[in-house]
């Protein structure tokens, strides 16, 4: 009923055009699925919460020059300015700011060192009680820190801090579904109890498994490099953000203000790479489908512009309009399988071939199905048009010259 | 003949614009993202010194005890210690070097009327100018003797020297960096750099720093590095000197080693250096292990290629293959459309090798075209990646051995794909045409 034996042997006749969509579908589905599942990746990454109100945010970095002031008594002066400005929600010095891809992190255990135990890898940022409150960060379990237990000074593991606050990514992979409030982890030498743990807080490093593990401790040590965060009014904060400077300095002038700049803007220039990757990878996919799409046309119009006489002949026999596109339609079913089946397996070995090579994961199926159905689709189409057009040659026409 | 050809060719091309446009389209396009990933990629892996590169060095010491790992593949860390680096600076030995590493300083002249700003500068001895061959416009480096004992000096880059001092001489005035009155020496051209290969602590493609001080500024003035620091063992830091005293590694050091003989030599220096450490206590290990890299297996080690580029520059090889098959459906499609204009051409005694070479010249020209019009659309793919990362503004550009090689793939690539059809025209029978006419 489909005829697909005397189609195979018609094919075997004129391999060429045929070959040549089966390498294109094939090279296609390769790409194009291994392409679109790195594009999800950057994508999924991308669209990722990472807890902070972005919008809301920017931050700043300080460097003081002056040897005549006390850096600590300096920081407290000039957070309770920033706070008193109109539109603005809170500030704190902070050594790190989250998304910008420079920060800090270190081990920390379950017992103190060295004796052996778990031990995770966990981001932290040293700043006060009001970190929570600038960063917008959803506080799941726990309490904030009291002002007496933030600790001001330089030695952190003689007279370091008692308390910290983790994310819950952390509190999960670190106690194993159990509740992490009140439990104590050691940072260096020193331990810590767990008073608080909040829901999403990215780490500097956004991209990465290991960005969600973060912790705040309460430990201010003012460098004569240091960052200060601001929440403003999301409507106010462009106008803050253009004072600021001018207000810094009139506090005190022997210090330069650097690096104002909003939260996703710190978050966007991190990114660039990987959006750039995406773009790249997008407009090669749009363009392979379409050049593809393209090629499929001509190769078809090609197969049936040199069947003119062979259609003329079989409508001139008896057979009907819906004979002819179904041959073609078969026809190119039957190409379009076994290129997309060879395709399919292509895909896998580039992908365990990036795999092997590079820090990419292990190409889902999904995508190659998703992709062969695409092109499977896109084939049929593009027959269709010129299939029509070979069913309606006039026999008469057709036979004409022979 | 050949004249007459291009021709010919011409006027096939203008007799079926619709297929020949599709054409050169495909080229275009193929060639367009794989240029626009191939410049990327090709100004990644620039040797950035080019008659030095085999020379300037970088030595890498495993500090660590016997047992300890770094994340390196031959698991030596990344930088020196201050220590370290000190003592191979002081070592008895001719061969130009210096550490370094990255800080910055607020800079002004201490009047009101110029506002601090931030500078990113460089703590290096007086060598790495020469080493790294520094183009001077005013002065010179300082003096070793400045270095050891006045080292309150700085050399200055050109942009500051605009913005200071209105582009003129400054050399002799002073300037603030931080709360302290430098002496200027010298001012140097700015660094235009693809690779920051001299230091990859901060990302391959940071930005230059604008002024170097003498690498001995450090323990007088506290300075603490911009770039990474890493430790292998757990030490409590109480101080700055303590930093300097500790395990942990910040420094960079280069130098410069003409010759393998050269190079062994400062090798055995190094070996004698750790022999003589271990015997004072540091390197608990059974092997003593170093490296001692040049600039080009240094940026292979750092790895400077990114990944996403290497995968992007396969993708955009295997888009243009499939461009080839395109275009090869679409020229079958076309010459055998021909075949009754062939046959009589045969029966009229043109050889195959004419009719081959014919067709081989037609699709040459629409190579050719899709190849310069490719090279229009790398620009553009260029600029859009120019203004998505403004960090590769330096690397997405086309130099001119790529705007060569465009036009060169795409003949090449057009001829690939017009080999098996103009093979399948020049066999025409003559005789079937003849007969149908």
């Amino acid at each position: 009923m489909l005829e697909i034996k005397p189609i195979f042997n018609a094919l075997r006749r004129s391999k060429v055009g045929a070959i040549l969509l089966f390498l294109q579908i094939a090279l296609t589905t390769a790409v194009v699925s291994n392409a679109a599942f790195m594009i999800n990746d950057h994508l999924s990454y991308l669209k990722e919460d990472t807890g902070f109100v972005q919008q809301e945010i920017f931050s700043f970095g300080l460097m003081t020059f002056g040897k005549d002031i006390d850096l600590h008594q300096q920081a407290e002066r000039d957070e309770d300015m920033i706070r008193r400005i109109p539109g603005v929600i809170d500030a704190v010095f902070i050594q790190a700011v989250p998304l910008t891809g420079g920060g800090s992190s270190t081990s920390s255990h379950l017992r103190p060192p060295p004796e052996e135990s778990k031990s995770l890898s966990l981001a932290y940022y040293y700043a006060d009680e009001h970190t929570l409150d600038t960063f917008g960060v959803t506080l799941l379990e726990g309490r904030n820190f009291r002002p007496e237990e933030v600790v001001i000074g330089s030695d952190f593991d003689g007279h370091g801090p008692n308390t910290v606050i983790v994310s819950q990514a952390y509190a999960q992979e670190m106690f194993e579904g159990e509740s992490a409030l009140g439990k104590t982890i050691y940072v260096s030498s020193r331990p810590l109890e767990i008073i608080g743990v909040v829901e999403t807080m990215k780490s500097p490093w956004p991209r990465g498994d290991r960005s969600s593990r973060t912790s705040i401790i309460p430990f201010i040590n003012v460098q004569n490099f240091h960052r200060v965060m601001v929440r403003t009014e999301a409507s106010e904060r462009d106008s803050v953000m253009k004072v600021i400077e001018d207000k810094m300095l009139s506090q005190y002038d022997q210090r330069v203000i650097i690096n104002i700049e909003g939260l996703e803007e710190s978050k966007n220039s991190y990114d660039a790479t990987d959006v750039l990757m995406m773009r790249m990878l997008m407009v090669l996919v749009v363009i392979l489908v379409l050049v593809t799409a393209l090629g499929i046309l001509g190769l078809t119009q090609f197969n049936i512009s040199k069947r003119t006489k062979q259609i003329g002949t079989r409508r001139a026999l008896g057979a009907r309009k819906s004979d002819i596109i179904r041959y073609f339609l078969v026809e190119n079913a039957m190409i379009c399988t076994v290129g997309l089946v060879i395709g399919s397996f292509a895909a896998f070995f580039l992908g365990r071939v990036l795999m092997n090579a590079y820090s990419i994961n292990a190409l889902e199926m999904q995508f190659v199905i998703g992709t062969a159905v695409g092109i499977c689709v896109m084939s049929l189409l593009a027959v269709i048009v010129p299939a029509m057009r070979a069913a309606n040659f006039s026999p008469s026409i057709a036979t004409r010259s022979i | 003949m050949f004249l007459h050809y291009i021709d010919l060719s011409i006027r096939s091309i203008k007799s079926t614009p619709v297929i020949s446009v599709l054409m050169v389209f495909a080229i275009a396009i193929g060639i367009g993202l794989t240029m626009t990933s191939l410049s990327v990629f090709h100004m990644m892996s620039m040797d950035p010194i080019p008659h030095k590169s085999q020379a300037i060095h970088f030595p890498q010491l495993n500090i660590m005890d016997e047992g300890g790992e770094w994340h390196t593949d031959d698991n030596i860390p990344y930088q020196l210690t201050y220590q370290d680096a000190i003592n191979l600076y002081n070592a008895d030995a001719d061969f130009p070097r210096s550490p370094s590493f990255r800080s910055g300083f607020s800079v002004h002249l201490n009047t009101p009327d110029v506002k601090p700003t931030m500078e990113p500068a460089r703590l290096v001895y007086q060598e790495f100018f020469s080493i790294f061959e520094r183009p001077f416009i005013f002065g010179a480096p300082w003096s070793k003797e400045e270095q050891q004992s006045k080292p309150y000096v700085v050399v200055i880059s050109e942009s500051i020297n605009n913005r200071l001092f209105n582009g003129q001489n400054s050399v002799g005035k002073s300037i603030y960096l931080d709360n302290k009155s430098y002496r200027i020496v010298g001012v140097v051209e700015d660094w235009d750099h693809h690779i920051k290969y001299y230091d990859l602590n901060n990302g391959a493609f940071n930005s230059p720093e604008k002024l170097y001080v003498p690498f001995s500024i450090a323990p007088l003035e506290e300075i603490g590095t911009w770039g990474n620091t890493n430790g292998w063992k757990h030490e409590t830091l109480n101080g700055y000197q303590s930093l300097l005293q500790s395990e942990l590694v910040w420094v960079q050091f280069w130098v410069q080693l003409n010759t393998a003989a050269e190079k062994e030599a400062f090798s055995a220096l190094i070996m004698a250096y750790m022999e003589d450490q271990q015997s004072k206590g540091r390197f608990n290990r059974d092997n003593l292990q170093y490296a001692l890299r040049n600039v080009t297996q240094w940026l292979k080690y750092n790895q400077v290629v990114s990944e996403d580029n290497r995968i992007l520059v396969g993708l955009s090889f295997m888009f243009l293959l499939v461009c080839v098959a395109n275009i090869l459906g679409l020229l079958l499609a076309k010459f055998l459309k021909r075949a009754p204009e062939v046959g009589v051409r045969r029966a009229l005694g043109a050889s195959k090798k004419h009719i081959f070479a014919q067709h081989i010249v037609e699709v040459s020209v629409i190579g050719l075209a899709g190849g310069i019009l490719g090279i229009v659309i790398a620009q553009l793919g260029l600029w859009g990646v120019r203004t998505t990362n403004r960090y590769y503004e330096a690397l997405a550009t086309m130099d001119v051995s790529l705007l060569l090689a465009a036009p060169t793939i795409a003949l090449m690539a057009s001829f690939i794909a017009g080999l098996y059809p103009a093979w399948l025209v020049c066999r025409t029978q003559p005789a079937i045409y003849l007969k149908s006419q």
